[in-house]
């Protein structure tokens, strides 16, 4: 599981252009929106690109994705139930 | 004031205004199932698309899709007219978010960006003036009418003939869709189980002058485009900048002798619920209003012009089209909308419409036979403040050269580190926001004290080639294939307005926000856009100036900041 969080703490900076961040930075526990990370609704959009294109998770609307995008720790459980690649 | 000569709405359901009219009495919708672009199923979708036959019709040899509908519906406006359109007083204004971005990936496509298409279709037109583009996301149809009806009062011109379009592309179709955007099925605005929007091909027209024709006309009477400053794709939930424009052009007039409000009515969730709120707090929950969306789809470029034309001939007839696809209301704002047509006897109303980068217009509209003479506004004139010009080469600021590192690859990155930093959206931006956003912080910071969140700043840009440098990079990722994946991020920044709406988000600017693309940088049309736009009185100030990028060694800034005198 640790080893998905950083992996998932490295896609995330790469994918959401989270240029002067490193994965130390990011709490795995944080909040990824609002006053956490302060991420946005086209990050959220970004990241259900991210679920499909590496993990092969298709999430139809970001209502959907709202649960799973809480923090870094609840995108790693659902990842590694849900992974078809 | 400005008189409405003439028009013509030419989409699947007609090729002239009347036979779009007669068709929509009816019921009938163009909305209509579509297999998708990149062959998965999910992708399929629903939009309102000319057929084959109706296309092979109307294709112009020579000419582009795109271009070939602005033609006709121009020249089928201007049949029913007498103007002489060699005539230099004639303005010619094109609407359009992407004109012929289905040809992205041609290797002319250098020469079929928006204002040398416009320049082509003025010039096959007969016209010749130079074209203005009004590129504002999905209000620049309303914007284009605004700018137009300024323009004239200004004085510089008798005529202008405003044209909106937009054509159903792989490009938009899979931003839209990465955007999660889409309804699967028709439309339904404003109902409770709204799924989002449908996107359709139109082209819509209208000639507007200052003389007043022999038979009683349509007027417009006042426009007015704001921004929330909120966010670059989400409206402000409580709709204060479509309130606003709302407040702007029905100001002194009282709510009984308004006959309807057309509204955007996408039926995205936010829009609606956005509307209904505008609606309600200004004080119009009463008066009917309706969006055509069901059965045009969201035609972009061409729906503001198109829903105007519609609404003045269903207004005219005593009528308000009904909102097809609307069953039960699904927005907390009280409004009152039907899914029958109602008759309406006042010859007024108001069409309002909002769209990314945060922006918002109004026009207020009546056929009134005692209105007022049409009279050139009060010109201003303004004074610069400051100024500040990047290009690849140099930063000035204020005429002095300040300290960067050349070399140092991405400049815009190098200048935001060294003299603006803790703005880490700066990354997220494509390179055009990039510009913008390092100029305007380099001019702002001049300013002592910086002016924030305030309600009389407007941001007014000009460039040349659009938003080229993102739409490429999209387009990459939609090169079918395994990798194909629509990014949501990349297609947002497609339309190149989102630069104002970035500078008016970072500073609370709440004003107008404008973007025109122009065949070269013309400062006679700047000044003559800049002076007009000062028409309204909410604006003391305005940052404005020219924004380009092409590539890394080919772009330029030269924003500054105006003042009215």
């Amino acid at each position: 599981m640790e080893d998905l969080i950083l992996e998932l703490k490295k896609k995330i900076i790469e994918s959401l252009n989270l240029e002067e961040m490193t994965p130390d930075d990011i709490n795995a526990d944080d909040a990824l929106f609002g006053d956490g990370l302060g991420l946005d609704s086209i990050d959220a959009l970004e990241l259900i690109v991210l679920m499909e294109k590496d993990y092969g998770i298709k999430l139809a609307s970001p209502a959907e994705g709202k649960a799973i995008f809480k923090s870094i720790r609840t995108i790693a459980e659902y990842v590694s139930n849900h992974r078809t690649k | 004031m400005v008189y409405c000569f003439a028009d013509n709405v030419m989409s699947p359901l007609g090729v002239t205004t009347a036979e779009n009219y007669q068709a929509l009495r009816e019921g009938c919708s163009a909305l209509t199932s579509y297999a998708s672009y990149s062959g998965r199923s999910e992708d399929d979708y629903v939009a309102s698309r000319f057929t084959e036959q109706q296309r092979q019709q109307l294709m112009i040899s020579g000419l582009t899709w795109f271009e070939s509908l602005v033609y006709h519906s121009v020249n089928r406006a201007l049949k029913d007219c007498c103007i002489d359109i060699s005539s230099h007083r004639i303005l010619f204004i094109v609407s359009t978010t992407k004109a012929n971005i289905d040809h992205i990936s041609s290797a002319d496509y250098n020469s079929l960006q928006p204002a040398e298409s416009a320049k082509r279709i003025a010039s096959l037109l007969g016209l010749t003036i130079q074209p203005l583009v009004v590129c504002n996301a999905c209000i620049s149809g309303v914007a284009a009418l605004v700018t137009a009806q300024r323009m004239l009062e200004n004085g510089c011109y008798d005529t202008a003939i405003v044209v909106g379009c937009d054509v159903i592309s792989h490009f938009v179709v899979s931003g839209f869709q990465s955007l999660k955007a889409l309804s699967p099925e028709p439309c339904r605005p404003f109902d409770i189980e709204r799924l989002g929007l449908n996107l359709g091909e139109a082209a819509a027209t209208m000639i507007l002058s200052v003389n007043k024709p022999e038979t009683v006309s349509w007027q417009i009477v006042r426009g007015a485009i704001r921004n929330d400053g909120y966010h670059i794709t989400s409206p402000s939930p409580k709709g204060e900048g479509c309130a606003s424009v709302i407040k702007h052009v029905t100001e002194g007039i009282a709510s009984d002798t308004l006959s309807a409000v057309n509204v955007h009515g996408t039926a995205t969730m936010y829009n609606d619920q956005m509307e209904s709120k505008a609606i309600e707090s200004s004080g119009l929950s009463d008066i009917p209003i309706n969006t055509l969306k069901g059965y045009y789809g969201h035609t972009l470029g061409a729906s503001g012009i198109l829903e105007t034309i519609i609404t003045m001939h269903s207004v005219s007839h005593g009528e308000l089209l009904a909102t097809l696809g609307f069953s039960e209301i699904g927005v907390s704002g009280k409004v009152n909308i039907s899914s029958k047509p109602v008759s309406v006897s006042k010859r007024s109303f108001v069409k309002i419409i909002s769209g990314f980068g945060g922006c918002n217009a109004a026009v207020y509209i009546n056929a009134s036979n005692d209105s007022e003479d049409f009279r050139v506004g009060k010109i201003c004139d303004y004074s610069v403040t400051h100024s500040v010009n990047i290009t690849p080469h140099s930063v000035i600021v204020d005429e002095k050269q300040i300290e960067t590192d050349i070399a140092a690859g991405n400049i815009l990155a190098e200048v935001y580190k060294r003299h603006i930093g803790s703005y880490p959206k700066f990354y997220k931006m494509d390179r055009l926001s990039q510009l913008g956003f390092v100029a305007s912080e380099l001019l702002l910071n001049q300013e002592h004290p910086r002016l924030q969140h305030c309600a009389d700043r407007a941001v007014v840009l000009f460039n040349h080639t659009s938003s080229l440098w993102v739409d490429r990079e999209y387009a990459r990722s939609i090169v079918l294939g395994d990798d194909y994946f629509p990014s949501p991020s990349l297609f947002v920044y497609t339309l190149p307005n989102i630069v104002c709406g970035e500078i008016a988000v970072r500073n609370g600017y709440h004003a107008e926000t404008s973007f025109y693309i122009l065949p070269f940088k013309n400062e006679d049309m700047m000044h003559r856009v800049l002076t007009s736009t000062f028409l309204d009185h909410s604006i003391q100030s305005i940052l404005a100036g020219w924004i380009d990028y092409v590539d890394e060694s080919h772009f330029e800034a030269e924003l500054k900041l105006i003042v009215k005198k």
